[in-house]
């Protein structure tokens, strides 16, 4: 691994986002929203709803997969955030007070110096917008133009040690803010909730750490203020609301997979071929049609991801 | 009268079902008319077998059958519901969906003893197949292990749900071994 030779972040004054651009995202704002975003359609969604006005200064997704985006309503009133509740309509109301500000997120682990990164510090990354596609392990899925940084940026950023070779995520343990957390006997998941990635996943170019969508800030029913987004996974992989990312030797335990070994997996790789033990993987619903679609290999991000798994065995390691 | 307003009452949930659908839109149809089709049959099983025990309080049992197929009927949209679409009438997948997943064949299997039931309950056939309608708790037991496997999580609400099952079935029992009368 040479992920310490690669510090590309500091390195390319280029890739940050350009003051005067940053600057002058207020006049950029009065363009109208419709500037923000990059197709007719999304324009056309964006004319019809009430998408919150950009506040976020990013490079447009060319969208080359041609996807069309869900709408902002759907997008941020259906919801699992099962801190809140197991209720997906009822997350929405439930986080309206959610507080973002101030947020630390603590870098630790096997690191060359741990530290604690404020959220202005990290929308200094380049933002660039992700149109990509989002699939549940419930078989539902949409279409979500996110916007956020390269994971691998903040790796570079970290300095891993050479032992590194995993990543564990926490979300928010705050029983003050998440119902769920107050509960000990009848909550859905141990908290906090934990998630990870191996370094390869980590320094994928698709991999996101997503702030924003719809070129809005993340409200927080959809992870506010930072959430991972991993777009070949199932949804429950792309952890919301982060607060430590520890750099680890050893593959971390995910919530899902230490509530239920055996239907959830360290992996969650979008696959068709393989069910979950209740659920048929093969379909999916995309949210604003009625019937169901193939669900693709790696949710259609395969030609990019597939070199990741190479040799492993998808039915052992799901 | 009495009985068209009990009537009323069993399609409340269907009504509600169908203006969710259409008039205010539901954001993934399919999984919502499993949910109101499914808990309805549900909670309709659990009604039909405890009128019995508030039997001195109210006697509604004479409503027993009304309710029994009320309760198939939704168990009829549940099962459409699989078939047309969301398998959208693929029996071939139907059929492998049913064998390879445990709480389908549970749901599968409580079908055809409402259906049984529901078929056994015209007047004639009654008579002859009444002592077989104990069946029931099979179906009850089946069906609830069936909501239970398709949640991913059980929330505080579906764990009440679990406990008013669980009391219900010891009521039942204890009234079926005669050491306390209803």
């Amino acid at each position: 691994m040479h992920y310490l030779k690669k510090e590309r972040w500091e390195k390319g004054g280029s890739s940050v986002t350009d003051e005067k651009l940053f600057e002058g995202r207020r006049s950029f704002i009065k363009l109208g929203a419709a500037m923000a975003v990059s197709t007719a359609t999304v324009m056309e969604l964006a004319a019809k709803e009430s998408v919150p006005a950009p506040d976020l200064s990013y490079k447009n997704d060319p969208n080359s997969m041609d996807l069309t985006p869900s709408s902002y309503g759907d997008i941020t009133s259906y919801n699992n955030f099962y801190e809140f509740t197991t209720d997906k309509k009822r997350v929405k109301p439930l986080s309206r007070r959610f507080k973002t500000e101030p947020w630390n997120v603590t870098v630790d682990g096997l690191v060359e110096k741990p530290f604690t990164i404020g959220l202005e510090e990290l929308r200094r990354f380049p933002l660039s917008e992700r149109i990509y596609r989002f699939r549940c392990v419930e078989g539902w899925s949409m279409v979500v133009p996110w916007i956020g940084f390269e994971l691998s940026a903040l790796v570079r950023h970290a300095r891993p040690l050479s032992g590194a070779r995993y990543l564990r995520f926490e979300t928010l343990y705050d029983p003050g803010q998440f119902p769920d957390q107050q509960r000990t006997l009848f909550n859905a998941l141990e908290y906090p909730y934990v998630e990870g990635l191996r370094m390869d996943e980590a320094m994928h170019p698709l991999t996101l750490m997503a702030v924003g969508l719809y070129g809005h800030s993340l409200p927080p029913q959809n992870g506010a203020p930072l959430r991972l987004i991993v777009p070949w996974k199932y949804g429950f992989k792309s952890i919301k609301s982060i607060v430590r990312i520890t750099f680890t030797e050893t593959p971390p335990l995910n919530s899902w997979q230490r509530a239920v070994p055996a239907e959830y997996g360290f992996f969650a790789n979008v696959n068709p071929e393989v069910d979950h033990p209740r659920w048929s993987q093969k379909r999916e619903r995309l949210l604003g049609s009625f019937f169901k679609q193939k669900t693709l290999m790696f949710n259609g991000y395969a030609d990019e991801v597939a070199q990741l798994y190479a040799g492993m065995d998808l039915r052992k390691n799901f | 009268m009495r009985r068209a307003l009990i009537a009323l009452l069993l399609l409340a949930p269907l009504g509600f079902l169908l203006f969710h659908l259409f008039v205010s839109g539901a954001e993934d149809p399919i999984k919502y008319i499993y949910t109101v089709s499914g808990g309805t049959a549900l909670t309709l099983l659990y009604v039909t077998t405890s009128l019995s025990l508030l039997r001195r309080a109210a006697n509604f049992v004479r409503y027993r059958r009304m309710v029994g197929l009320f309760a198939f009927f939704y168990a009829v949209l549940h099962l459409g519901n699989f078939l047309i679409l969301d398998m959208e009438l693929d029996l071939k997948m139907a059929l492998s969906e049913t064998l390879d997943k445990p709480f389908i064949y549970l749901g599968m299997l409580s079908f055809a003893i409402l259906l049984f039931m529901a078929v056994t309950s015209l007047p004639r056939l009654f008579a002859k197949y009444v002592r077989y309608h104990r069946l029931i708790y099979a179906a009850l037991l089946m069906t609830s292990t069936h909501f239970v496997m398709a949640q991913k999580a059980l929330s505080p609400l579906q764990w009440g749900m679990v406990a008013v099952m669980a009391l219900i079935g010891v009521l039942k029992l204890l009234q079926r071994t005669g050491r306390v009368r209803f």
